[in-house]
């Protein structure tokens, strides 16, 4: 059994790995522009997902760390030059980790909707703060010219830039889900009463995981800088947490890749429903609005149970 | 329950896959990319603008298109986005394989999409966002603008201030305008052009509500407190009407001369606010339905009027504007394929517009890559033409497109590098 499902996990990697690096053979900007922007939205989706599907705590201020992530490679780049790209990634993920640990002190005193609102609140003072402040950040205009030096300017070394750095970083965060901190992070979700019976400390793993799931929506900020060569104040917009909470309820909240496969469909359906009418948020609504109410599992989680039930000829119990 | 999910999704996919290709199969198109709000606060902006482009579009077709080519124009909601914008222009370019990127009203994303045209080497023309930034500091090679920028308009607007302050001396001067960049540009440009002038003031006052407050009553107070003979106003569209409407209880526009030179003077704001818009307001934008009484401009107004059943706002007569200087420079270069020599083409164009008073042609400065323009100011009086407006410019001031670009020593201040260079 043990041994299946770790020649189930070796393919499903080497085949994510294989399908994602052969994309630049494409020899099409609009694929590899495509896959560039599902790998980093899907690593976002994947961190706030161990915050949000396996700790159970909704936060709806990651946009706060994207930005974070985004602005440190924006703001050194417009004050020190372009040369200085990779520390300010380097330095857009060190913030968010000083910021998110203090932050955590506030925020995970109080769990449930007031976790949540207390997020957003934190999230949107930092919008207000960039969209103000346009002296230092530019506000409204963004920030351009965001191109890193040497052969990372490449888009194509750029892409495989991307994909080494988010496929070590889903991998540490299947990793981390799978072991015994991550059983603990689901029990705080579904019983943090008993968790502190065991002698576990329920804050401590909530700020921990709250860290760890902001360092990385503020690696996805800064690669995204990269992608798209400028910035601008709505990557801190509550709009962008909202976008990837739809990601990780559209693929799954329940399924580690879930939120992976949510942010691929929602970024395609943006590009491809948008390019015919502007109505592409009705649909993406609409789908939301299906997959909610008739898929509550998600893209992921209904493959999953489908695919049991096939097995078990169908046989099995509705709901389990 | 679940079966029945599951055969209506199914019927679902089924139902996308039957949705037909519809690629045109045109041989010789010159492809128009163009990125506009289309919904939302500024989505009339958008409409307008996509409007008129596909009526000049429909001209210079009908006429046989430009060198064999017929110019086709596709469209997206860019929902005022900078990132989504940015992935929707490089669709364009990488599949759609457009020749020229077009439009943008906010100047975030014009900002974000100059980027993406230098990256990809691919003519971005602006037709809307006003930012002076992208003819001067993030110039380059590829950006083309056909509407002025605040700047021209702030010069515009503090020449005219000149003129009233020697007619009737006024010492001080207020701003309100909303807390982002358009509104800091402006009120920056404007105090840089009153030096440049030589106008002496005193600043008394600046207000700086949020973009799209709806309370406007604690500004209206301050200002009347702090008494200003001029208040300069960069608000835009329904800020501006929503200011109006809640300035004219208290009789600021009796106390003050309300002076707004950028966008204040759009047909929106007056259709908007019919009777409740005050007589002797300074405005101006960059068209107007009644000025200059050419023939082409009836022609356009009405044509666009007969096309959407209202009449245009400023934004409308950019993208036309647009539209007719990608067809002259492929007509120019014969293809539009070879990016260089159609920016080549470009700087310098003269282009007859609209907006252009008998006498004056539009021209693309070959410097700065912004199109030069005169620029009208009008005070508003009764005019019932062009319903539901019941109040229009006139009375009008005509400004020199020479005396109100940026100076040489403004761009070697602020210039990028590729402008400094070619300033030697």
């Amino acid at each position: 059994m043990e041994a299946a499902s770790d020649k189930k996990a070796l393919l499903f990697w080497g085949l994510f790995l294989v399908v994602f690096a052969l994309v630049p053979i494409s020899r099409n900007d609009y694929y590899l522009a495509m896959a560039n922007r599902i790998l980093v939205w899907g690593m976002f989706a994947v961190a706030f997902n161990m915050l949000f599907g396996v700790t159970g705590m909704l936060s709806f201020g990651q946009a706060l760390f994207f930005g974070l992530g985004g602005y440190g490679v924006g703001l050194m780049v417009k004050y020190l030059g372009q040369a200085w790209f990779l520390a300010g990634l380097g330095a857009g993920v060190a913030a968010a980790a000083v910021v998110a640990y203090l932050l955590g002190y506030l925020v995970i005193r109080v769990s449930g909707v007031f976790f949540t609102i207390l997020t957003l609140a934190f999230g949107q003072l930092a919008w207000q703060i960039t969209f103000r402040w346009y002296r230092v950040t530019g506000g409204d205009d963004g920030i351009q010219g965001l191109v890193p030096t040497g052969i990372l300017g490449d888009h194509i070394v750029y892409y495989y830039f991307c994909l080494i750095l988010v496929a070590c970083s889903v991998w540490f965060l299947k990793r981390l889900s799978a072991s015994p901190q991550g059983l603990i992070l689901r029990c705080v979700r579904q019983n943090p009463a008993r968790v502190r019976f065991l002698g576990r400390r329920v804050r401590r793993n909530q700020r921990r995981i709250y860290v760890i799931s902001s360092v990385f929506a503020a690696l996805a900020g800064g690669l995204m800088a990269g992608v798209d060569n400028s910035i601008h104040t709505n990557m801190l917009n509550w709009t962008t947490s909202g976008e990837v909470i739809l990601m990780s309820v559209l693929g799954g909240i329940h399924q580690f890749f879930g939120p992976f496969i949510g942010a691929a469909v929602i970024k395609v359906i943006e590009d491809v429903v948008g390019a015919r009418t502007e109505y592409w948020s009705l649909i993406i609504g609409l789908v939301m609005m299906t997959m909610v109410l008739l898929f509550p599992r998600g893209l992921v989680g209904e493959w999953v149970s489908f695919k049991a039930r096939m097995r078990s000829g169908g046989a099995r119990k509705e709901g389990v | 329950m679940r079966g029945k999910a599951w055969a209506l999704v199914a019927l679902a996919l089924a139902m996308a896959m039957l949705v037909p290709a519809v690629a045109g199969a045109e041989d010789k198109v010159v492809k128009i990319g163009a990125l506009y709000p289309m919904t939302g606060r500024a989505g009339l902006y958008g409409l307008d603008s996509v409007a008129a482009a596909e009526m000049a579009i429909a001209e210079i077709n009908g006429k046989g298109g430009v060198k064999g080519y017929k110019l086709e124009l596709i469209s997206t909601d860019s929902q005022a986005k900078p990132d989504y914008s940015v992935q929707v222009a490089k669709r364009y370019i990488t599949s759609d394989n457009v020749h020229f990127l077009f439009g943008v009203v906010s100047s975030g994303v014009g900002l974000a999409l100059t980027e993406v045209s230098k990256q990809y080497k691919k003519i971005f023309i602006g037709t809307d966002h006003a930012s002076t930034q992208l003819t001067v500091d993030k110039l380059q090679p590829y950006y083309f603008r056909v509407s002025n920028n605040t700047f021209q308009s702030m010069a515009a607007g503090a020449l005219d201030l000149k003129e009233r302050q020697k007619a009737k001396p006024w010492q001080t001067i207020a701003y309100i305008g909303p807390d982002y960049a358009y509104g800091h540009d402006q009120w920056n440009e404007l105090k840089y052009n009153l030096d440049r002038f030589g106008v002496k003031y005193k600043v008394v006052g600046e207000y700086w509500p949020k973009l799209a407050a709806p309370d406007y009553t604690a500004f209206i107070t301050s200002i009347i407190k702090d008494k200003p003979d001029i208040l300069i106003s960069g608000l835009w569209g329904g800020d501006t009407v929503a200011f109006i409407k809640q300035a004219l209880p208290y009789g600021l526009f009796q106390k003050t001369l309300f002076c707004s030179p950028d966008a204040g003077g759009n047909y929106e704001v007056m259709s908007a606010t019919g009777d409740e818009l005050a007589l002797g307001l300074v405005l101006s934008a960059r068209h107007h339905n009644n000025w200059p009484g050419t023939e082409a401009n009836k022609k356009f107004v009405s044509d666009f009027f007969k096309k959407t059943g209202r009449y245009p706002s400023y934004s409308a007569e950019g993208a036309y504007a647009g539209v007719y200087a990608i067809a002259q420079a492929v007509e120019k270069v014969g293809n539009p394929d070879d990016a260089e020599a159609l920016v080549k083409a470009f700087e310098g164009m003269k282009l007859k517009l609209p907006e252009d008073p008998d006498g004056f042609t539009s021209y693309i400065d070959p410097l700065t890559h912004q199109i030069v323009q005169v620029q009208a100011i009008g005070e508003t009086v009764a005019n019932k033409d062009f319903p539901p407006a019941t109040r229009m410019l006139g009375n009008w001031k005509i400004y020199k497109a020479q005396e109100i670009l940026p100076p040489p020593e403004y761009l070697k201040e602020h210039g990028s590098d590729y402008l400094k260079g070619r300033m030697k």
